[in-house]
């Protein structure tokens, strides 16, 4: 277990629909293993584990990651041991700060089903819908297609979780769009951007490495722009992430608008600590809460 | 992942492998255990992005040694590495050791020999009697089998030792009661193969990593029924598990 010098003199804490979190990082969904948690103790003011699908996934034979300049691209395919041996191992992820549960599903059906289900577990203190899986019903167009085929699975999943915070996962594409979509359908929060749709090569062997979604430092601009047009166009705090790598990056995400920030792929290469331990350097000299630095752009 | 910058104790070439070695504070490092390596942190390094992993080449008195033959820019950084290099704390699951009796045959294709030193050194330690074999592509990549006195080598183009492939180089794999290997999956199977099922039978196997950590699923290996992650469950696998 790292110990941590106290980060004194700094008030890292924000509120995210009724909830106050510790700090204002919050790991993005499947990129902390719970191998990983002793390292992250005292990081994130929430925990957010890999995405859950109703019953187990193996996910996709390897390649299932390419590097990139500044970034991978991943496609692991959602493995996970389905939700009921999930909410099993819940408690593992137990840190002492609230668990938002991220779900994914390939039907509207799926996605109310893994709502009631995760809802009732008063460990579960909100749920992320992961919009960017294939609809089987629509085509295989993702949940993220269009407003439409947002508002209808938010809706769905709001009318089972009426008290549990409910977050919306959505691509950059069509975002401003589907984040309207989304807040008329009920949902808390949103949460801007999940990886960008991409392709790797093997040249040498003239076949296709990885098919899948790009994230890292390379795509942090792509993600502060839809975070900073879904801020300025919707009411609901908004959870920002997008190749967030450093203490700054975080700040400008908050600048941006989002009330939390999602670290993921950087937790691969960084320690996550050196991140909040540079974002608390920055408001130490701006003299600022975190709180206070959502949407504080000049 | 935190990483850690140690200071390069030294450097050295084996034909086309290059050795470097630092001081590692922590644990003992048991065989077949590995560390996620690179030549510098972020921000220095957006790209390559990502750290690589290397089995660990030898632990002695306090000092870590990695192997590896330049493949890309990760490796190629590392290899110019001038004063320090960043590396995690020892991570993964190695061999089992002394948990069969017997003699125990240790097999390694090119890169894959990394694991072996630190293992030959530990069964030795331990009185274990074992034999090594090493494959090789050509002589260049062979150099480092000076490295393994008495082991019996092969390489594909004939250049030493025998002709053909670590295989070629082994006597009958299923009168040893205890076999390690690591190299290419292509190569592990035919040990697996070659070794039949009887005994123990230990592969640690090659692949792209993205995290060390349990965290990006990126590293896995088919067994029975889906994928576990060789950072986590491995690198170090009983054979028996392998779905190939």
């Amino acid at each position: 277990m790292v110990v941590r010098e106290p980060l004194t003199g700094v008030d890292l804490s924000v509120e995210l629909c009724g909830m106050t979190l510790r700090t204002p990082l919050v790991p993005a969904s499947g990129t902390l293993a719970k191998e990983a948690l002793g390292e992250v103790e005292g990081v994130y003011g929430a925990i957010l584990p890999k995405t859950t699908t109703p019953s187990a996934r193996p996910g996709n034979p390897p390649p299932r990651i390419a590097e990139t300049p500044a970034g991978m691209v991943n496609s692991i395919g959602l493995q996970n041991p389905g939700v009921e041996r999930f909410m099993q191992d819940l408690d593992a992820f137990d840190l002492g700060v609230p668990i938002f549960v991220s779900v994914a599903g390939e039907t509207v059906r799926d996605f109310v089903a893994l709502c009631e289900r995760v809802s009732q577990d008063e460990r579960v203190a909100a749920i992320e819908l992961n919009l960017s899986c294939p609809n089987v019903e629509h085509g295989g167009l993702t949940f993220c297609a269009g407003p439409a085929a947002v508002e209808e699975v938010v809706a769905a999943c709001r009318a089972v979780v009426p008290a549990k915070p409910l977050f919306a996962k959505l691509t950059h594409e069509g975002v401003v769009g589907n984040a309207r979509a989304a807040e008329s359908a009920g949902a808390d929060a949103l949460t801007v951007m999940n990886t960008i749709p991409a392709l790797t090569i093997d040249a040498k062997k003239r076949s296709v490495l990885v098919r899948g979604g790009l994230s890292g430092p390379a795509v942090k601009p792509v993600a502060l722009k839809a975070v900073h047009e879904v801020a300025s166009t919707v009411g609901v705090p908004v959870l920002g992430g997008g190749g967030v790598t450093s203490g700054v990056d975080v700040a400008e995400f908050m600048l941006a608008g989002a009330t939390v920030v999602q670290v993921g792929t950087a937790s691969f290469v960084r320690d996550p600590g050196e991140i909040l331990a540079e974002f608390s350097d920055y408001l130490r000299e701006a003299g600022m809460g975190a709180a206070e630095l959502t949407g504080a752009l000049r | 992942m935190k990483f850690y910058t140690v200071e390069i104790e030294e450097r050295r070439e084996f034909g086309a492998y290059t050795l470097l070695s630092y001081r590692w504070p922590g644990e003992n490092i048991e065989p077949g255990r590995f560390v996620m390596a690179r030549a510098a942190g972020y921000p220095i390094t957006l790209d390559p992005f990502l750290a690589r992993p290397f089995s660990f080449y030898d632990f002695v008195d306090g000092v870590a040694s990695l192997l590896f033959e330049v493949r890309g820019r990760g490796t190629e950084l590392l290899d110019r590495a001038l004063g320090t290099i960043e590396v995690t704390a020892p991570l993964g699951k190695g061999f089992e050791i002394g948990v069969s009796g017997g003699r125990a045959a240790l097999l390694g294709g090119g890169i894959g020999v990394v694991p072996l030193k630190i293992l030959g050194r530990e069964l030795a330690a331990r009185g274990i009697a074992h034999d090594v074999f090493l494959g090789f592509l050509d002589g260049k990549t062979a150099a480092v089998a000076d490295d393994f006195p008495g082991a019996a080598v092969a390489t594909m183009d004939g250049s030493t030792g025998v002709h053909g492939t670590v295989l070629d180089a082994a006597p009958d794999l299923r009168e040893y009661p205890v076999v390690y290997a690591c190299g290419p999956n292509a190569m592990l199977a035919a040990v697996k193969g070659a070794a039949g099922p009887d005994g123990l039978r230990q592969l640690s196997v090659e692949e792209r990593m993205g995290c060390g950590n349990g965290s990006c699923n990126g590293c896995v290996v088919p067994v029975d029924g889906g994928y576990v992650r060789s950072c986590i469950e491995g690198p170090v696998f009983r054979a028996e598990v392998l779905a190939w």
